[in-house]
Formats: structure tokens, C-alpha cells, sequence
């Protein structure tokens, strides 16, 4: 793998601690509900699935 | 169910482990067990019983922080594409085997730090495997409704640990060699892994679609619960702050506790795996925790109001429902979870206990004197002893300390221990400074903050409930750093980290490092530079005799397996194999094959004691290192130079061969058109000559000598007009009168005057039109003499019925015209050379013919102009002319 492709998933770690540290998580920090949920829950939930998929499209277009 | 019934299906169980073990070791070089899911599995040994019962516990009691304990490692885990992969290439080329080896080295391969790092371990780790003994002792009560027995040796659970403490000993020492793969273990535990997640599936199925009606029937009754709103939800900035920092305990635990670097790190066998682990186990721990939202709401539900541990919801749950199959399930799974961790630590422990303090504190001296099985015999069974005794005494621990204690809280201040060593670890890799003096203050430092934070409020209130006399007063000084909103564990980590970390860093920057430690710090933040010889960056001076060195080898390795390792450290080097000296290469080699057996330290200080090492100051080992960098640098861009100079002399070379070609091709043309001016030139001077010389000749053959004349001077002038055509297509003084025109009409057109030659030839002649629309722009007239060349070429050679087929398509942008013939074939090597306008055969009968060997030149001519393409290929009995044209829009 390049050192460029290597730096998009450092780039995902980065993104990660940003979407779960506190200003941004806490704007989804609501008794509010999405699709009969809580929005907090499948907040946090949603960006592990989409970290995930990331991954997955890196690792395997750049290997 | 039974006690003895149950006890059967552990038994069973573990058989099973046993097995796959066992076939795992035996066909090591099979591809089911080499692949990178194994390993991706094998690292979710960090989801142990804690995970199996004691987030469940704490997503019903205390709501969304179960989830910190996953979401740190996900942060942190696409990193390890850059972390994980060099710690893996340091490891490797040093064979270090354990978390100790990797710290110690990097601060100048000290014994007194890899002691003190493997104390932490053992003070951190033990009370966590007593707790996975906690879950499996309390769970096999649980299913078999049984009371816990106040006597060990009539307790059950007894003899499950000491079961998996054979098992762990027997196939955790397999190799003497600590840095070697266990890949028995590793598909065992991988095994494992799957299986916890399958019956945890399997679980949450039933608790969903068979407990409940679905999720949203455990969602809407768990929905009236009161607190069930705050649950989902931080408790304002106070939580979320306390949240992140569990977030990122768990985050630096992902990559510190001994467990997972050694499944990381030390069971890592290709660099490339890392990259599936990358994305497939945050997939993973997805899965798992997805499930555990709904069965610990459920539990809350079935048993609301009523006095029972939420941590065993997974267990009771099923019970509930009478369900005895779903109960043994999760009770594997528990048990799975429980046994690897308890295995992996074990086992990782062992090793830095036996190579860490064992070895190098006690044994050094009797090692000296003994012989190669010896040695190799009391190594494996230090670690075979340790390895029981530890999990013995985690089980005693567990007895005497924790039993009334959380699964959670105990994990946690291990985490908040193992954090510890975190500043030392990233230092490692990323900060050359780092000093000894600075990661053994700030580590101490930490610790003591851990101890007085953690430890001693943790185990002492569950004897003596509350702080009296002096220990009062002493906590009550410290009180101002109480920070009211954070929770004790963030608390602690937090400040202990701080000061670890400014320790750590400040002294560090405020004192002269050691050399050696320089030296390892070098390797470790360049490891991609030194990857290729890293022998060759370690620095050393002095004395020392490859024979003094080889006698320690002989000792550790045995005869053969020194001669063999020194053949092939010369062979590496190019060093002749009578040199008496050794020198730092050797050293660093001969530590290297030992490091694995004994520890780093270990091998360092055996090496030490029969050479003799001179001073050297920290500016000479920067001074060695910046030129030997500079080397590799410098000969990495030698080699480029070197590379690049080869392909411009291999080019000048190929240009040289073809413009030989090319003149040769030219004299064979010169020679050719010379013939075929004369041939046409002595016909006409012959008839001339009969013409003028004879007078009586009757007139009719006077008028055939004069057609002849005639005819003979066509053909020379039409040599002539192919010569200057082809000249001024070259030169492009022939501008193309680009038209749109019928491509079909424009064959036909051009086959018309040859029909006349067909049909005497008798030959077959067909038309193939697969285009939608057949209008496309280009010079008719160049075309039109196109195919006649193409076609006049093809009647020459097909023989008699034979067949001429043209085919039409298209092919993306272009136009594809292709015309087969039967007939004689072109050899393969001179498919490409016909289209050269002084091309003539080496197989001069073949082209003969042809005259002038100027049409097929002619041809490429035009098409190029027309931007396109012509190639020849021998196909089935002929020969295919296929031309492409792009399509203008």
C-alpha cells in the first residue's frame, strides 16, 4: 500500500476522534428520537457502521 | 441442569480446542490456517467475559458508557496501518517477544525496566484473569443452580481452571523460541472468537423474535422504564467528558495490554493481515454490541423489581424462559471468551516473567554452565510452572479479593494500569529524545498515583469499608485534586497520565541520553529505513571473538543449529568464515538469536560478559548513524542512477539495432527497386535493339515488340509514381479530402476492377456487415486504393477457390474493417515488418511477388493519416488485415 492510501486511514483515525469527541457528539445528545431511536444511539452507531465501510473500501481498492 | 451434565459439555468443549489446536500445529503451511481472518479473529481476544456479561451489566445499569469500551478501539484501530505495521517490523527484526522486550529495548535494552514493565503486567492482568475465572466459576454455578462451594476442592469450577491451565501450558510453550508463531493457540483462540460471537447472535435472536416481539417490543416496554430517556442519552457535558476519557482508557488499552500485542504484534505472521484486521474486527465488535443494547433492556424488563445481578442477564434470560439450550450456548460463549484471554494472557505473561525477571535475575549464571537440551528443558518449564502458577493465583485472587466486586470496575483499573505504559510505547516509535531516566519516573510516578487512586480504595473497602486514622488524613490532603465532575477511573487516568506523560517528556528533554539508547532509538523511529539491514545500524566497538560468541550460541541453539545460523550470517555479509573478530553485525545477530530464548536483556548481558566493549560518546553513535543513514540514502540513489543509466543503454541499443535494420532494409530495397527497374528497362532495351537491328521482322511481331515496350514502360513509371507517392504521403503533401461516404459503397467500388481477376481465380469472395449506419468520413479515393492494395495483396496469394472475406463492425469509437484470405501465411516474425515501405522477406519467395513491396507501406500511410490503424495476423489458414478507423462525431 502507498504511503497516500496508508495516510487516508490515519486520516479516518483523525476523522474518528473528531465525530466522537465532545462538541460534535453532543449536538446529537437528545431525547429526540429517528425512526423511533434514540438519536444519540444511532448516531454513534452510524458512524462505527460508516468507519467501517471506509475501511473496507480503502483496504481493498488499494491492496 | 446437571452439574455433571454440564461439566461434560465443558469437557467436550475443551476437547474440541484441544483438537483444533492440534491439527492447526500439524498442517502449519495449509492455507485455511495462513489466511488473515484468523488473525482478525484472534485479536477479538479482547472481548472477554467482561465484554460477554459485564457490559450487558453495565448498558442496564449505568447506560451508554458500556459502549466506550468498543468505541476506543475503533478510533484507534485504522492506525495501526502505520503504528501496528512498524511495531510489527521492529519486533521482527529484533525477536522480541513481549511487551517488556519492545519497551526495554527501545530505552537502551534495560533489565531493570523490562522487570519493572513486567511487574505492571502482572499487577495489572492478574486481577483481570481472576476476574474471567469469577465469570466462569459464577456463570456454571448459575446454569446448574448450584450454590457456590465455600471448599476449592469440591468446586467444579476448580477444575475447569486447572483444565485450561494445562492446556495453556502445554501448547503455550511449544517453542523455546518466544518470538516463534503459535499458530495451535492462535486458531484455537480464532476458533473461539467466532464461536463467541455466533452464540451471542444466536442469543439476541432469541431474546428479540422469541423472548420478545421483536425489537420494538422490547424497545416500547423498556420505553415506560423512567430512567430509560437519561440512559440513552450523555448526562449533559458532565458524562460526555467522562465518556471520551473512557473512550480513549480503552483506546491506548487496544494497543497496550499484553494480550493484544501479543496476538497483534508477536502472532502477526505477514505485514498484510494487519489490513483485513483493519476493517474486519471494528466490524466485529459492531456485531457484538449491536446485541447488547437489546438483551440488556430486555433483562431489565422480565426482571423488573427483582434482586438479580444484571451482569448474568445473558444467562438468565434464557433460563427464564426455560430454555436450556440457548443457556448452555451463552454459557460457551462465556466460557470461550473467558478461556482465550485467560489463555493469551497467560501465556504473554509467562514470557516476560520467565525472559523479563526469571531469567535475567537468577539464571544468567547457570545457563553458562550447563548444556543445549538442559537449558532449553528449564526455559520451557519456567514457563510451563508460570504459567499454571499464574492462573492458580489469579484464581486465588479471585477467591480471596473480588468476589464480591463488579466484572467492570476490576477490568477498568486495569485498563487505567496498563495506560500506564503508554507514553513510553508511542514514545518508542515515534520520539527519538525519549530517555530511560524519563519513561522508569514518569512510569513510577504513574503507578503510585494508580495505587493510591485505585487500588487501595478498590480492594480495601471491600474489607475494611472506610479509611481510618493517618491513611483518612492522608486522602483527605489530596482532596484538592478531586475533580468533582469527572468519575474515579477518568479521574485517576487522567492525572496519572498527565504526570506520567510530563515526566516522562520533561526529563527526557532535560537530560543527556544514554548512547545505546539512542542508538535503539534510531531504529525504532527509522524502521523503514533500516528494515533491509538493520545489523548494520546497531553500533558497537571493541573486542570480541566470534569463538568466545559462538560458545554462548552453542549453549542455547546446540551445535548444529549455531554452525547453521553462522553460515547463514556470513553468507548475508559476504564475511569469510575463518575471521576470528566479530564485530557489531555479529553481535547484534548473535543477541538477535538468543533474544527469543532468554529475552533481550538477557542476551544482552551474555554477550557482554565475554567481550569487551569500548566507550562511545552519544555525538559518535549520531555521527555513525547520520552516515550510515546517509549510505543507504546515497546508495538507494546510486542504484536509481545505475537503474536509470541501464535503460538509457538499453534504449541506445535497441535504437542502434533498428537503424541497422533499417539501413540493411534500405540497401535490400535500393537493391530491389535497382532490380525492378532494370527487369522492366532490359525488357524494353531487348525489344528496342531487336527493333532497330533487324529490319525483316514481320509486323506483327514488330507491333507485339512495341506493346511490350509499351507495357514495360507502364510498369516502370508506375514503380516510379509508388516511389514519389509514398515520398509525399510521408512528407504530407498529400492533403486528405475528408468526405462523408458509404464505407460499403467505397469497397465495392474498389473491388469492381478486380472482379474480373476473381472470378478466373475462382475464388470465393464475401462480405460480412454487422454496422448500424455504414456513413463515416474520409478520402474516398485514398481508401478506394487502400483496399485495392489490401485486396490486390490477398489475390496474389490465395490460391485458387480459395476465399476473400471482408468484414465490417464497430468496436467502441471505431470503425474495424477486416479482410481474411486463404492462403499462404506471414511468418510470425515479420507481421509487424510488412508494413515497412523497404520491407522485403528474408523468405524472398514469399513477397517476391509483391513488386515493389511499396503497397502495404502505402497503406499504413493513408490509415495513419486517417488517424487509424492497420496490423496483420496469421488467423486459422490465412491471413487477416484488419483495419481500425476512429469514429468522428
Amino acid at each position: 500500500m502507498k504511503k497516500r492510501h496508508e495516510q487516508k486511514l490515519i486520516l479516518l483515525s483523525i476523522g474518528l476522534i473528531i465525530a466522537f469527541s465532545i462538541p460534535v457528539s453532543l449536538l446529537f445528545n437528545s431525547e429526540q428520537e429517528i425512526l423511533g431511536y434514540p438519536l444519540l444511539l444511532v448516531y454513534l452507531f452510524a458512524v462505527w457502521t460508516a468507519s467501517v465501510i471506509i475501511a473496507f473500501v480503502i483496504v481493498k481498492r488499494y491492496e | 441442569m446437571n452439574s455433571f451434565a454440564l461439566f461434560s459439555v465443558v469437557m467436550l468443549y475443551l476437547a474440541l480446542l484441544f483438537f483444533v489446536a492440534y491439527l492447526a500445529e500439524r498442517k502449519k503451511s495449509k492455507l485455511w490456517i495462513n489466511n488473515p481472518y484468523i488473525y482478525a479473529l484472534s485479536l477479538a481476544v479482547y472481548c472477554t467475559a467482561w465484554t460477554y456479561y459485564g457490559s450487558i451489566g453495565v448498558a442496564a445499569t449505568s447506560g451508554l458508557s458500556y459502549l466506550t469500551v468498543y468505541i476506543g478501539p475503533i478510533i484507534v484501530i485504522p492506525a495501526w496501518i502505520y503504528i501496528n505495521t512498524r511495531i510489527v517490523r521492529i519486533s521482527r527484526i529484533n525477536k522480541i517477544s513481549s511487551l517488556a522486550d519492545f519497551i526495554s529495548l527501545r530505552y537502551g535494552n534495560s533489565r531493570s525496566l523490562s522487570a519493572i514493565i513486567t511487574l505492571v503486567c502482572l499487577f495489572a492482568i492478574i486481577p483481570y484473569i481472576g476476574l474471567q475465572i469469577k465469570a466462569i466459576s459464577e456463570t456454571f454455578h448459575l446454569v446448574t443452580e448450584t450454590p457456590v462451594s465455600k471448599n476449592i476442592l469440591t468446586d467444579t469450577a476448580t477444575f475447569v481452571v486447572v483444565l485450561i491451565a494445562v492446556f495453556a501450558s502445554y501448547y503455550g510453550t511449544r517453542y523455546v523460541d518466544a518470538s516463534e508463531k503459535r499458530l495451535g493457540i492462535v486458531s484455537a483462540i480464532a476458533l473461539e472468537s467466532f464461536l463467541k460471537l455466533f452464540f451471542i447472535i444466536v442469543l439476541g435472536v432469541f431474546v428479540i423474535y422469541f423472548a420478545f416481539d421483536g425489537f420494538s417490543d422490547i424497545y416500547n416496554k423498556a420505553s415506560r422504564f423512567s430512567d430509560f430517556k437519561a440512559k440513552n442519552t450523555f448526562n449533559g457535558l458532565e458524562g460526555a467528558l467522562n465518556w471520551m476519557i473512557l473512550c480513549m482508557i480503552s483506546g491506548t488499552a487496544i494497543c497496550l495490554l499484553p494480550r493484544q500485542f501479543h496476538t497483534a504484534i508477536i502472532e502477526n505472521r505477514q505485514e498484510k493481515h494487519i489490513k483485513t484486521a483493519i476493517w474486519f474486527f471494528p466490524l466485529y465488535l459492531l456485531i457484538f454490541t449491536l446485541f447488547i443494547f437489546p438483551i440488556a433492556w430486555a433483562g431489565r424488563v422480565i426482571f423488573n423489581g427483582q434482586q438479580v445481578n444484571p451482569e448474568f442477564y445473558s444467562i438468565l434470560i434464557p433460563q427464564y424462559f426455560n430454555n436450556t439450550a440457548v443457556t448452555v450456548l451463552v454459557f460457551l460463549g462465556g466460557l470461550s471468551s473467558s478461556i482465550s484471554m485467560i489463555i493469551i494472557s497467560a501465556i504473554t505473561l509467562s514470557i516476560m516473567l520467565s525472559n523479563n525477571m526469571i531469567i535475567p535475575y537468577g539464571l544468567l549464571g547457570k545457563f553458562k554452565a550447563e548444556n543445549e537440551a538442559n537449558n532449553t528443558r528449564t526455559i520451557t518449564r519456567i514457563r510451563k510452572f508460570s504459567i499454571f502458577g499464574l492462573i492458580i493465583m489469579a484464581f486465588a485472587f479471585y477467591k480471596y479479593f473480588i468476589l464480591k466486586t463488579s466484572l467492570d470496575s476490576v477490568g477498568l483499573i486495569s485498563f487505567v494500569i496498563i495506560a500506564q505504559l503508554a507514553p513510553a510505547y508511542f514514545g518508542a516509535i515515534f520520539w527519538r529524545r525519549g530517555s530511560f531516566k524519563g519513561v522508569l519516573t514518569g512510569l513510577i510516578a504513574g503507578l503510585v498515583i494508580c495505587y493510591f487512586g485505585l487500588i487501595i480504595p478498590q480492594y480495601y473497602f471491600s474489607y475494611n469499608q472506610e479509611f481510618k486514622g493517618i491513611l483518612r488524613n492522608m486522602y483527605d490532603a489530596f482532596g484538592f485534586f478531586d475533580i468533582p465532575y469527572l468519575g474515579r477511573i477518568p479521574e485517576i487516568f487522567f492525572w496519572s497520565l498527565l504526570i506520567n506523560t510530563g515526566l516522562f517528556a520533561g526529563i527526557s528533554v532535560s537530560t543527556k541520553g544514554n548512547y545505546r539508547e539512542r542508538n535503539f532509538a534510531e531504529l525504532y523511529v527509522d524502521i523503514d529505513k533500516y528494515i533491509q539491514n538493520h545489523e548494520n545500524a546497531f553500533i558497537w566497538r571493541g573486542t570480541a571473538y566470534v569463538s568466545d560468541i559462538r560458545n554462548i550460541l552453542v549453549r542455547f541453539l546446540g551445535q548444529k543449529k549455531t554452525e547453521q545460523a553462522m553460515r547463514i550470517f556470513n553468507l548475508k555479509y559476504n564475511i569469510d568464515s575463518e575471521t576470528e573478530t566479530a564485530d557489531s553485525r555479529f553481535i547484534k545477530f548473535s543477541e538477535n538469536l538468543l533474544a527469543g530464548r532468554i529475552g533481550t536483556a538477557s542476551a544482552k548481558i551474555l554477550i557482554e560478559g565475554v567481550t569487551k566493549e569500548d566507550k562511545i560518546s552519544l555525538k559518535e553513535v549520531l555521527n555513525i548513524l547520520e552516515e550510515s543513514k546517509e549510505n543507504i540514502t546515497l546508495n538507494k540513489k546510486l542504484t536509481e542512477q545505475s537503474r536509470e543509466l541501464k535503460k538509457l543503454s538499453d534504449d541506445l541499443t535497441h535504437a542502434n539495432e533498428s537503424l541497422i535494420i533499417k539501413d540493411r532494409q534500405k540497401d535490400d530495397f535500393l537493391d530491389s527497386v535497382a532490380h525492378e527497374l532494370r527487369t522492366p528497362i532490359t525488357a524494353i532495351r531487348s525489344a528496342g535493339e531487336i527493333l532497330a537491328d533487324d529490319d525483316d521482322i514481320p509486323l506483327e511481331i514488330k507491333k507485339e515488340f512495341l506493346n511490350n515496350i509499351i507495357t514495360e514502360s507502364d510498369r516502370l513509371s508506375e514503380i516510379i509514381n509508388d516511389i514519389l507517392y509514398l515520398d509525399k504521403l510521408e512528407h504530407g503533401e498529400i492533403a486528405l479530402n475528408l468526405t462523408r461516404n458509404n464505407i460499403l459503397e467505397t469497397y465495392k467500388k474498389a473491388l469492381n476492377p478486380l472482379l474480373h481477376l476473381i472470378q478466373q481465380k475462382k475464388i470465393h469472395i464475401s462480405k460480412v456487415n454487422l454496422l448500424n449506419h455504414s456513413i463515416f468520413e474520409y478520402d474516398e479515393a485514398r481508401m478506394i486504393q487502400l483496399f485495392q492494395n489490401i485486396l490486390g495483396n490477398a489475390l496474389k496469394f490465395t490460391d485458387e477457390q480459395g476465399t476473400i472475406q471482408a468484414r465490417f463492425f464497430h468496436r467502441e469509437q471505431e470503425l474495424v474493417i477486416s479482410i481474411f484470405n486463404t492462403g499462404k501465411r506471414i511468418p510470425e516474425e515479420d507481421l509487424e515488418l510488412i508494413f515497412n515501405k523497404f520491407y522485403q522477406s528474408k523468405n524472398q519467395n514469399l513477397l517476391k511477388q509483391a513488386g515493389s513491396g511499396l503497397g502495404l507501406a502505402i497503406c499504413k500511410k493513408i490509415i495513419h493519416n486517417h488517424g487509424g490503424e492497420i496490423t496483420a495476423e496469421n488467423s486459422g489458414p490465412g491471413v487477416t488485415f484488419t483495419l481500425t478507423l476512429p469514429v468522428r462525431p
